[in-house]
């Protein structure tokens, strides 16, 4: 073994080599490379209305279109909803859905929302709207990908949300556990998903702070939040806040997700999908501010 | 075809089960639960049995999974990997639980709906989808028949380790008990590599446990302890040699494996103190101790125990 490649250690997490071990034991490519070349903040909005949901967790659609509509203005800068659309997404676009199916599943509302919205607002018809959850065929003939899956953690990645959404699209899914969980970025890079995705949304109406592996409704909670960017590892670094905070918050010692969320910081400065450091994401707030949790 | 281990009621209150329980095995588990199966099969698992009772209007259903396991320290240790809840009894304690266990005594907890149970070899997640006075009793109900007529099993043997209190200081968190087979199992309880650094397997069985020291001044430190018993001495060793390698590669190494099957070890490293003690096939480390004095405290009350297990063993 002493002749094995470096093993990447909780040690190396408190002496800050987790890049270094990486790159020469899983990656295979560089670390910090991309990330210091990232230019202007990303911005992530965080959308919240209290009555989003209801005490029996039924979801309310009127409420949670004013919600989508709100994010994609806050996103985007525009002033009209057809011109916020049309910033992400072209009427000749051939759009694919990416919510999740397991463990917190993405609310079929949110789903139904989005696909409303992207016929109505921008004229795409429904057959150009593809559920594209799946294997690496899904996302093929798609000029444009929503990625939505919904807050979570992850007991074999930490965090199961951004990243993590489109493993399925790599056709090997187990290869991505564990330590090579770091490599989920990669997939976000093979020629069929590439430059396709134009929104990142979160549905964190119900998220769930604990790992799983499967659902435990005493860490579900509801946060009645919907969370966006065109940043991907951006908006996953504001989701582990959320995640992290609702942790301390219901034990009230410090609660970190274990094992540690590898593939967000590797995201960014192994693949260069975004920005990991918070100080470099802009968080538009609009809307229910109480347990915001991104203190 | 594997035959049902529980006997569950056709209807509860208003919820409705079908004829028969949809059976899960190790062949299909990911079909049913996607990479949650890799959990249950960290630890003996033999199959799953899945009741869905629903109502009329298919609306709030009740979720029934049982999982069998193949002993029934591995269903102990599905329940050990969380102790929140609401402590429920569903089974009455038999006269060995009048002595004091070292986990928490109890072997079913509630919590939002979703009720987790250890009865024997089994397993079991009862959980409502939605939580109101009538689903809670349903759930409840349909625990105690899980749990009906089922032996009542020890406590793993291997958390005799614990005691309550190292040093009047240091106390044992009942409520941070772990026990399992699986590095990914101990990643999710107390993180130390994304590798199995530890040789952890199947014939492994491993236990973790913090222990906390609370000042008067009312800060708290925590040091956490890792039990592990391999299948052979040498097995031991090796592992040792391999952790040893993969956490401590800067350190010199005093064990050589094959020479030794005693042997212990303290370093300092960035969280703090770590200190480790192999004997024959068990081998005790301790992480995060503020100083060498407290390391040292830790590995001679697991060497001391290690070896009563050992004279045990010679009876």
């Amino acid at each position: 073994m002493e002749n094995n490649p470096k093993r990447l250690t909780r040690r190396d997490f408190i002496r800050g080599t987790v890049g270094a071990t990486l790159a020469v034991s899983v990656l295979g490519v560089p670390w910090a490379k991309v990330s210091e070349a990232v230019g202007p903040s990303s911005i992530v909005t965080v959308v919240r209305d209290k009555n989003v949901m209801d005490a029996g967790f039924k979801v309310d659609s009127k409420i949670l279109k004013n919600m989508l509509d709100q994010t994609v203005l806050q996103l985007t800068g525009k002033a009209k909803i057809q011109e916020a659309w049309a910033e992400l997404i072209k009427p000749d676009d051939i759009v694919g859905l990416v919510p999740t199916p397991h463990l917190n599943p993405t609310h079929p509302e949110l789903v139904d929302a989005v696909k409303n919205s992207l016929m109505n607002e921008v004229g795409i018809s429904e057959k150009n709207i593809i559920m594209a959850q799946g294997g690496k065929r899904k996302p093929m003939r798609c000029t444009a990908l929503i990625c939505m899956p919904a807050l979570k953690g992850h007991w074999l990645t930490g965090i199961g949300t951004v990243i993590k959404n489109y493993i399925m699209y790599s056709g090997r899914p187990s290869r991505y556990h564990a330590e090579k969980s770091a490599k989920l970025g990669e997939i976000w890079l093979i020629p069929e998903v590439k430059g396709k995705t134009q929104l990142v949304l979160v549905d964190a109406i119900h998220p769930l702070c604990d790992k799983g592996p499967q659902p435990d409704p005493r860490y579900k909670w509801a946060y009645n939040g919907l969370l966006a960017g065109t940043d991907p590892v951006a908006v996953e670094t504001v989701c582990l806040r959320i995640l992290n905070q609702k942790r301390y918050a219901l034990r009230g010692e410090p609660w970190p997700i274990s094992p540690p969320p590898i593939c967000v910081a590797a995201a960014d400065k192994a693949y260069g999908l975004g920005t990991s450091k918070m100080e470099k994401i802009k968080i538009l707030h609009f809307g229910w501010e109480e347990d915001l949790l991104l203190g | 075809m594997t035959e049902k281990t529980v006997n569950l009621p056709k209807t509860i209150g208003v919820w409705t089960r079908p004829d028969s329980a949809r059976i899960i095995n190790s062949s299909n588990i990911f079909d049913y639960m996607n990479g949650a199966g890799e959990l249950y099969l960290a630890y003996g698992f033999d199959h799953l049995e899945v009741y869905e009772y629903t109502t009329a209007d298919q609306q709030d259903g009740i979720l029934v999974e049982v999982y069998v396991m193949k002993t029934s320290n591995d269903a102990f240790g599905l329940l050990s990997m969380d102790w929140g809840g609401e402590p429920v009894a569903i089974q009455s304690l038999p006269s060995f639980q009048a002595n004091p266990t070292v986990a928490p005594p109890t072997r079913a907890l509630y919590g939002g709906g979703l009720l987790r149970i250890w009865s024997d070899t089994i397993y079991a997640r009862v959980m409502a989808y939605r939580e109101t006075s009538e689903s809670k009793e349903a759930v409840l109900s349909l625990s105690r028949k899980i749990a009906a007529d089922r032996k009542l099993s020890a406590e793993p043997e291997l958390l005799n380790i614990f005691a309550q209190a190292i040093h009047p200081d240091w106390k044992l968190r009942k409520d941070r008990i772990g026990y399992f087979r699986s590095h990914l199992v101990l990643n999710s309880l107390y993180y130390l590599s994304h590798q199995n650094i530890l040789n952890l397997d199947q014939s492994t069985e491993a236990a973790t446990a913090t222990y906390e020291n609370i000042s008067d001044a009312g800060t708290s430190k925590s040091v956490q302890i890792l039990f592990v018993k391999y299948a052979t001495p040498k097995k031991a060793q090796k592992a040792l040699s391999d952790f040893h390698n993969a956490y401590l590669h800067e350190h010199q190494k005093w064990v050589d494996p094959g020479v030794t099957e005693k042997h212990t070890n303290f370093f300092n490293i960035e969280d703090g103190w770590l200190g480790y003690t192999l004997n024959r096939a068990y081998l005790g480390l301790v992480f995060e101790c503020p100083n060498r004095e407290s390391a040292q405290m830790m590995i001679n009350h697991i060497s001391r125990n290690t070896g009563n297990k050992e004279n045990d063993r010679g009876k």
